[in-house]
């Protein structure tokens, strides 16, 4: 990418680096600050903002105990669940038992790397931006559900395989309309690189009242936006598509054997994935970093956008039962995939017309 | 129901047959008559339970074997066959079958109502009776390994039981793996987060679809007949009964307990009382009803829905009114034979503007739950059509309650066996026709609004009553002991359903035999019905809507 | 469509409001009953040893231990195995046990909930509310004069 620089390179001049060494450098430093990011939002959501907001839907108060707003309770959850002893029940098929909850963390990580995530000050925090960036982030997410099947498989649990299995019939009928849903997107933007795709949100869409209303693809296609976050949900695994958990009827399903340091890198893996699916979202229709004000604070509006989706997971989660897993299968594969490719062969056409 | 405008259309057209009749029809199938308070007894053969039943059902409509109670004399064992009518349930008729000492065996009724399948099961178990042609005689409540049948005479208490290891080998062992099969036998329970407590249903799935599902209960039976049987009648025995359902439920099963006890003993309970009763027994039905509501929505909804916190608080707000009454949340104590416990609290002014302003929000609550749950489409796609229990199987199984009223059952002993103050009220009974999920869920949300409106007026009548009037319990005597060898069946209806209560005096101050008809027991035995050819998440959807209680179930 | 948008607005209207119905307790502990049922005060000073209360006791919570002379030695009462039905204190004719609103104890092991004729006597009133106030008025229908029949067993 020629106009703007990427995060590795800002690091690599940053510190006078050039060559290999530089590349190298550059790359896991970036790495580790996105890394670090991503997962300090997840530490945050996981064991505090999740309990104040499922407090608040539900006429509760939460932790507030430890510390101010009760945020002491983050570390105090990780102490509590790492220090638990790690169960390791008999007959599970090591060491595939023990890969699974390292891929799925693994996988919603990776996708971050050519998530442009804006700007904050000089820096841009986007580490890779390759030609076929959004086909990559799509290729890493899915990633996850082998990570599911792997555990499901690998627990010696019928319950485990149970939701191994849903996960897999989940994935493959959610995944479908997810991307096709995005081409739809692509075809917009005409690029696949993911910050040409955010680039192309910058326009104007109409002006109301001195309020200019951006080209972001929510507003361009609303009908997309929405099969595009609902497949998201699914795809994720969230209400009312949890099946692959689905608590009360196959108890934890995939992760009904994993306890202590496991658990928590499921745990973790799964928040991970939903701020990754609020990453996607935000990139492909709401204008990525995009919002008011100076481009140099970018950053902090993608943070409120990947916040405020986590937020409409819970919210969904406070109200929405789930659906049943043969229903979910008939929504994805008769109704999802049918109207995902509608709205391909919609736009392709206005889009064709047009240009 | 009120009184200027009787609605019982169905229990005046049943045509009601004199025991004299009755003994015609049944002809020389009579051996001797053993009449009950409530109803005639007619001893039998042990060889003929079935024909006998089968004319009784089939010629002269008792379509309801409410309970099979079975007990051990000096002389003989006795099963009892308690039919009742579904239209009319206050026509009733025992069907008493003594067998022998030595070798108690005697003829199933399970051919003509499935329902006797678990009570025979449960009376083997407990007394020891053999029943022939039982499709499936084993131990219902106790191990498998269990020695001995513990409501016996000659049980020995202080024996050990020791299960030896063989006797507990795991059946899913290599052996027992068919590797031709497409199938997968599953454990749900006794610990998963969906059945309610420690319930376990033997399932055997095709993948998600559910070929077979048998519940196996028994892991909570806290012997609760036995140590009602070692109580008072007086004092002892009435705390058991909230200990039963204790899903909110307390006082409806107090009552059960209280009107048996009561018509054994010959009590009359002041009008003003009755109406005390009448009010706590409702609130307590939107409790249980209320926590009904909750754990569906958990099971249907996911573990982090809104819906359960939601009628929760409603619950927590019934239970504040029910510790302002009767000093405790959940487990009650509050009747007493003859009346109630304590009178309404000072000041009463209070307690009725309390009790006011709960009727005056709970409409708002109700119409928030039809905005979450009845109205949400995923929830309807979940629940309709789903758990089908067609009125003939519902009533083949004994089920009561809102079970079979959204079955379309019109069956409330409320209104078709008046008790307490209800037929001097204004309220009706709630069924549906569905026959699934969404309609015994939908039948519970519209029973909190009748019991709210009897609420109403019970406070209504309390606070115009006559202070001088108010009494809150008969005289009774410190020891009651009922004449020797009087029997009694009473049922109430309980938030699960009809509760009923056999009691078998024998001269004493404690009942010889002291029998309760569950009906969380009777309801679970439907699951299998529901649930087979259904995908898991509906099992246990299924499970949810007929709000069982496992203490009452096992007791 | 419609339904679930209306679920979704009844979630986020209970959000909103900011209204709590859990509190924290131990800093605001809800207010109890007067007719509440906690653990038990004894008053050996009342105690006429008629051992009523032991007998009524449905699950033999309370032992008496008395000498030949029939005068009251122990009167220890199983607080842990207590299912609190308040039947001690209904027949007691003297009002030497009363169940206060204090609902909370706590031990270590379940012996130590055995307490005996001083522990009981030492269990604080709940808030400062004597039970006896609220229940005095209807104490006639079980110890009163009445004209039926009262055998004292």
């Amino acid at each position: 990418m020629g106009t703007v620089q990427l995060f590795p390179q800002f690091v690599s001049e940053t510190l006078g680096l050039s060559g290999v060494l530089g590349d190298v450098v550059g790359s896991l430093v970036a790495a580790a600050v996105v890394g670090n990011i991503v997962l300090a939002f997840t530490g945050v959501a996981g064991p505090w903002a999740k309990r104040k907001i499922t407090a608040a839907f539900t006429d509760r108060i939460a932790v507030n105990r430890v510390g101010p707003f009760g945020l002491l309770i983050i570390p105090a959850s990780a102490v509590q669940l790492l220090a638990k002893e790690l169960i390791v029940p008999e007959g599970v098929d090591r060491p595939t038992w023990d890969l699974a909850p390292i891929v799925l963390p693994a996988s919603a990580l990776l996708g971050f790397a050519v998530i442009p995530m804006g700007r904050l000050g000089p820096v841009n925090l986007q580490i890779a931006d390759p030609e076929v960036g959004l086909a990559l982030v799509f290729a890493f997410a899915s990633i996850a559900s082998v990570s599911l099947v792997m555990a499901g498989y690998a627990s010696n649990n019928k319950y485990s395989m149970l939701g191994g299995l849903r996960a897999v019939a989940q994935n493959l009928a959610y995944e479908i309309p997810l991307i096709v849903t995005a081409m739809s997107v692509v075809i917009f933007a005409g690029t696949l690189q993911t910050s040409g795709i955010a680039a192309a949100q910058a326009d104007v869409l109409f002006s109301v009242g001195g309020f200019d209303v951006p080209t972001w693809y929510a507003f361009v296609n609303p009908f997309a936006f929405v099969l595009f976050l609902t497949a998201n949900m699914a795809e994720i695994g969230r209400n009312p598509f949890d099946i692959p958990e689905a608590p009360t009827e196959i108890v934890a399903g995939y992760q009904t054997e994993y306890s202590s340091a496991y658990f928590v890198l499921f745990y973790l893996g799964e928040f991970v994935h939903i701020f990754l699916g609020g990453a996607i979202l935000a990139l492909t229709f709401l204008g990525g970093a995009a919002g008011p004000g100076p481009e140099s604070i970018g950053f902090l509006w993608f943070v409120v956008k990947i916040w405020g989706f986590f937020l409409f997971t819970q919210w969904a989660r406070s109200a929405l039962p789930r659906v049943r897993i043969d229903q979910l299968i008939e929504i994805g594969w008769k109704g999802m995939l049918v109207l995902s490719f509608a709205n391909l062969v919609l736009t392709a056409v206005i889009v064709g017309v047009i240009a | 129901m009120s009184l200027e405008a009787p609605d019982t259309p169905e229990t005046d057209d049943v045509p009601e047959r004199t025991p004299d009749e009755l003994e015609a029809l049944l002809g020389d199938l009579v051996v001797d008559r053993d009449d009950h308070l409530n109803a005639p007894g007619f001893v039998i053969r042990p060889d003929t339970v079935q024909e006998t039943l089968s004319r009784l059902k089939s010629a002269a409509g008792y379509d309801h074997l409410s309970l099979v109670t079975a007990q051990e004399y000096e002389n003989r064992y006795e099963s009892i066959y308690h039919l009742k009518k579904f239209d009319d349930p206050t026509q009733e008729v025992s069907v008493v079958v003594p067998a022998d000492k030595d070798r108690p065996v005697s003829e199933s009724g399970e051919a003509v109502f499935r329902t006797a399948d678990w009570h025979e099961r449960e009376a083997y178990d407990l007394i020891g009776i053999e029943y022939d042609d039982h499709p499936d005689l084993r131990r219902i409540l106790l191990p498998e390994t269990w020695q001995g049948h513990p409501l016996s005479m000659d049980y020995d208490r202080d024996r050990p039981q020791i299960a030896t290891l063989p006797a507990h080998a795991n059946p899913l062992e290599e052996h027992h793996l068919d590797a031709e099969s497409d199938t997968m036998f599953l454990n749900i329970g006794p610990h998963h987060p969906a059945t309610h407590g420690v319930l376990h249903l033997k399932t055997i799935l095709d993948g998600e679809q559910v070929i077979d599902v048998e519940p196996d209960i028994g892991y909570l039976h806290r012997c609760e007949e036995q140590m009602a049987q070692s109580g008072t009648y007086r004092h002892q025995i009435m705390p058991y009964p909230d200990r039963w359902d204790w899903g909110g439920g307390g006082l409806l099963n107090e009552w059960a307990y209280a009107r048996a006890a009561e018509d054994l003993a010959d009590i009359e309970v002041p009008e003003y009382a009755q109406v005390i009763r009448t009010m706590g027994a409702e609130m307590c039905r939107i409790a249980a009803h209320m926590l009904a509501l909750a754990t569906f929505a958990l099971d249907v909804n996911g573990d982090f829905t809104a819906t359960f916190m939601y009628a929760i608080n409603d619950r927590e707000r019934v239970q504040n009114l029910l510790e302002d009454l009767t000093g405790q949340r959940l487990m009650f104590n509050y009747f007493r034979l003859g009346g109630v416990v304590w009178d309404l609290p000072e000041p009463r002014e209070e307690f009725f503007s309390k009790t006011r302003d709960f009727l005056d929000q709970l409409p708002g609550s109700v119409e928030e739950y039809h905005d979450l749950v009845t109205a949400n489409e995923i929830f309807q796609m979940r629940t309709i059509d789903t758990g089908i229990l067609p009125p003939e199987v519902a009533k083949e199984y004994g089920a009561t309650g809102p079970v079979v009223r959204g079955s379309g059952v019109d069956y409330d002993l409320r209104r078709d066996d008046p008790y307490g103050y209800y037929d001097e009220l204004d309220w009706d009974v709630v069924t549906e026709d569905g026959c699934d999920n969404y309609s015994r869920l939908l039948v519970r949300m519209r029973e909190v609004e009748e019991s709210a409106k009897i609420i109403e007026q019970c406070v209504d009548l309390l606070e115009d009553w006559p202070e001088d009037e108010r009494t809150i319990q008969a005289n009774v005597p410190r020891t009651l002991r009922p004449d020797d060898d009087t029997e009694i069946y009473r049922a109430v209806e309980a938030a699960k359903g009809e509760l009923g209560i056999y009691i078998r005096a024998d001269g004493t101050d404690k009942p010889a035999r002291f029998k309760i008809r569950s009906p969380c027991f009777s309801n679970l035995q439907t699951l299998p019905e529901m649930a087979n050819g259904e995908y898991i998440p509906d099992v246990i959807a299924a499970l949810g809507s007929l709000d069982i209680v496992l203490g009452e179930v096992d007791r | 469509m419609i339904g679930l948008m209306k679920s979704m607005a009844t979630t986020m209207k209970h959000a909103l409001d900011g209204s709590t119905f859990t509190v924290e307790y131990p800093e605001d502990a809800p207010d109890v009953s007067p007719r509440f049922r906690g653990v038990h005060k004894f008053s050996q000073e009342r105690c006429i040893w008629c051992r009523q209360c032991e007998n009524v006791c449905p699950n033999d919570t309370i032992q008496i231990v008395q000498d030949d002379q029939r005068n009251g030695e122990q009167y220890n009462l199983h607080i842990g195995q207590c299912i609190y039905c308040r039947l001690c204190e209904e027949v007691c004719p003297v009002d030497a046990i009363l169940l206060t609103q204090n609902f909370e104890f706590t031990a270590d092991s379940k012996d130590e909930f055995v307490y005996n004729k001083e522990q009981l006597k030492n269990v604080p009133w709940y808030k400062g509310i004597d039970p006896l106030e609220s229940r005095n008025p209807d104490r006639g229908a079980w110890i009163g004069e009445g004209d039926g029949e009262i055998d004292y067993q």
